[in-house]
């Protein structure tokens, strides 16, 4: 596997789809709580800004007309020398807009009605260095043509607020990040462990039952599910072990009086002539004795292929379906039966080579045994990227549509077949073979004909 | 030729004992593992049947233990089991051949006699030339000729008649031959063996006056020259 493909593999994972899920939904909470908290914050503070602001204008209104002008500057620097800047600001004018008192050093040129909120910036000195600094203020004439200006200031608010709204950024995008790393990486360790887990189940399904998934010291959910699958796997593997101890017992309690059966009847012939009656029927009997061997040897192979417990090597497919062609053929031509083989180069599979070769050897023998003299069989093997395809079609007679699938079971023979000679088992071992190799085995019309095809 | 029976079914090491024995070899017998095990390490023993299901020592252990040993006698193992992975098996435990139940004593025989001339027979694994009569093989140049004359075969009639060539003078079976030439262990069926067999024949014996190629009955086949 690539980086990339390792990359984007994480990316498909179900954790890190559900972990970025969950920083989207964190991370629009986030937003949002902050904006309600804004929103509080800035009706609160400047709900109580503007009262201030407001009773200091009512003040000064009630003031102006008590106090002679020149008390009424008096009280003006006065109140500006009370406050830090920062705090509350006045400035009167006069017509000419000229400063006549106050802390601000110049009447703010906004052409908003009188008596509205105006919004301003004043140069301030802070430190060494000096600042804009916001200032809500509104205006007000004042009796022959002066005018007044009383506003507060409100930058350290505007400093709340964009200090907030950067926190607020600052925490969606951390949890953002946070959860696309922490998806990431559990996405990966899912990754990890699943591609583990596939890797050892591709082995089990290939035969091999002493595979074990691999378990952590951590107790999460698909620990716990590999511990329970290795406990199944025990538990198979006991049941195959099992099947196979039965399988040799009872192929010894079948050899074993088959053997003696044989050697008795060999013992015997010896006292008779060559082509008496008495030899003639031990002949007989090594007959049926071979007959039940053959019998025995295919049912054997059949449930051996079946329980899976069979050793697998790298076979070359192609090697093996042109040395059948090759050993077949000249069996063909006895009965003027062509054999054409078709055999692409480089078909590796894992497999039985030898369980391989007879299911060859019995779809090969059957199609030779159900043309008719002169007739013809195709053996093709076409390797694609997808896998390799064996098929072997003959122009015989074929089988009837709605029997194809019973043939496949245990010692079907077509009545039609009962005059070929055959243990009936031939197709019974291709289908067991075809499953243990994890193959598709497909009988098919060859118009006309029988076309037999096993994916690999 | 000193042969060690070791096969608990007395029915079948009995048939077997006398099979042997009327072809001329001594014959010693062992109805369990560990007594097998002795005889087989005394020495005295030129080869050794033996039965893989055995009473007190499994014969698999038997062949390992001989092995381990440094005994290098020709071992035939007999085995009443499955097939496919058994025969493997039996052979990377030390066997040098395999051979299942039930079986002809002519199968069997054959075998004996496979593994008893191995090396002495025409043409051990080194020679690049085998020759029998008026027939000769190259190894190397893959040339048939027969009395002088060059005779064409395909590339799997020349590797029969090696087989063939370097076990002559004694009984081949089908079987061997499938196993032998083709690497197959199963039950053909039907005739493929003589199918190919008789192409050989038509090949090597067809324009000479004496055959080389023998059929025996019920047997094999043979390459020898006839008296």
């Amino acid at each position: 596997m690539s980086l990339d493909q390792r990359f984007l593999g994480v990316l498909g994972t179900s954790p890190f789809r559900i972990a970025i899920a969950y920083s989207i939904a964190f991370a629009c909470g986030a937003a949002a709580l902050l904006l309600v908290v804004d929103f509080a914050v800035s009706r609160v503070v400047d709900g109580s800004t503007d009262n201030l602001i407001e009773a200091e204008v009512q003040g000064l209104r009630e003031q102006v007309l008590v106090l002679s002008r020149s008390d009424f500057i008096e009280l003006i620097e006065q109140r500006s020398q009370d406050q830090d800047v920062r705090g509350a600001v006045y400035l009167m004018v006069d017509p000419q807009l000229r400063p006549v008192a106050g802390n601000v050093p110049a009447w703010p040129k906004i052409s908003a009605d009188e008596g509205k909120w105006i919004q301003f910036k004043v140069a301030v000195p802070y430190g060494d260095e000096i600042r804009e600094h916001e200032m809500r203020a509104r205006r007000f004439p004042l009796p022959g043509g002066y005018r007044m200006l009383v506003g507060h200031d409100v930058q350290e608010r505007q400093d709340v607020k964009s200090l907030m709204m950067r926190g607020l950024i600052a925490a969606v995008l951390l949890t953002l990040l946070l959860g696309l790393g922490g998806g990431f990486w559990m996405g990966r360790r899912i990754l990890a462990q699943a591609g583990a887990i596939s890797a050892v189940a591709t082995q089990i399904m290939r035969g091999d039952l002493s595979q074990r998934l691999p378990v952590r010291e951590a107790d999460d959910e698909l620990n716990t599910l590999s511990r329970e699958i290795n406990g199944m796997l025990d538990k198979i593997e006991q049941l195959t072990l099992g099947m196979r101890t039965v399988l040799d017992s009872a192929a010894h309690d079948l050899r074993t009086p088959l053997n003696r059966l044989q050697a008795t009847a060999e013992s015997a012939m010896g006292q008779f002539e060559v082509s008496s009656p008495g030899r003639r029927v031990l002949e007989r009997v090594t007959s049926e004795v071979d007959h039940m061997r053959s019998t025995l040897d295919a049912l054997l192979r059949i449930a051996l292929a079946e329980t899976g417990t069979v050793a697998r090597e790298p076979v070359d497919l192609s090697e093996l379906v042109n040395s059948m062609v090759e050993l077949y053929a000249p069996v063909g031509e006895e009965r003027g039966i062509k054999i054409d083989s078709e055999v692409e180069a480089g078909a590796q599979i894992q497999g039985s080579r030898q369980l391989l070769a007879q299911a060859l050897a019995n779809l090969l023998d059957n199609a030779i045994k159900y043309t008719q003299d002169g007739g013809h069989i195709r053996v093709q093997l076409r390797n694609s990227m997808g896998g390799s395809e064996v098929i072997v079609a003959d122009n015989g007679p074929g089988i009837p549509a709605d029997k194809r699938e019973v043939v496949l079971g245990r010692r079907v023979r077509l009545d039609e077949a009962r005059k070929f000679p055959g243990s009936g088992l031939g197709l019974s071992l291709v289908a067991a073979v075809t499953k243990l190799h994890g193959a598709k085995l497909l009988l098919e019309d060859a118009e006309p004909g029988l076309r037999v095809s096993l994916k690999f | 030729m000193n042969i060690l029976i070791v096969e608990d079914d007395e029915v079948a090491r009995d048939h077997l004992a006398k099979a042997l024995r009327d072809v001329g070899h001594m014959v010693e017998t062992a109805g369990d593992g560990l007594d097998g095990l002795r005889r087989a390490s005394s020495g005295k023993v030129d080869l050794a049947i033996v039965d893989r299901m055995l009473p007190k020592l499994d014969g698999l252990a038997l062949v390992q233990s001989l092995r381990a040993t440094g005994r290098k006698i020709p071992v035939l193992i007999l085995s009443a089991l499955g097939d496919v992975d058994d025969r493997i098996t039996g052979l990377r435990a030390g066997g040098d051949d395999y051979l299942a139940k039930p079986y002809h004593m002519s199968e069997l025989l054959a075998r004996v006699d496979a593994l008893t001339r191995r090396g002495e027979a025409n043409g051990g694994q080194g020679d690049t030339k085998l020759k029998l009569a008026d027939l000769e093989l190259d190894r190397i140049t893959r040339k048939v000729t027969r009395n002088g004359k060059k005779i064409e075969l395909t590339a799997r009639e020349f590797q029969l008649l090696e087989f063939m060539m370097r076990h002559s003078g004694q009984v081949v079976t089908r079987t061997m031959l499938l196993e032998g030439v083709w690497d197959y262990h199963f039950d053909p069926q039907t005739n493929v063996i003589d199918v190919h067999i008789s192409r050989l024949r038509q090949a090597i014996d067809k324009d000479f006056d004496k055959p080389l190629l023998h059929t025996v009955r019920g047997a094999g086949y043979s390459l020898r020259e006839d008296e």
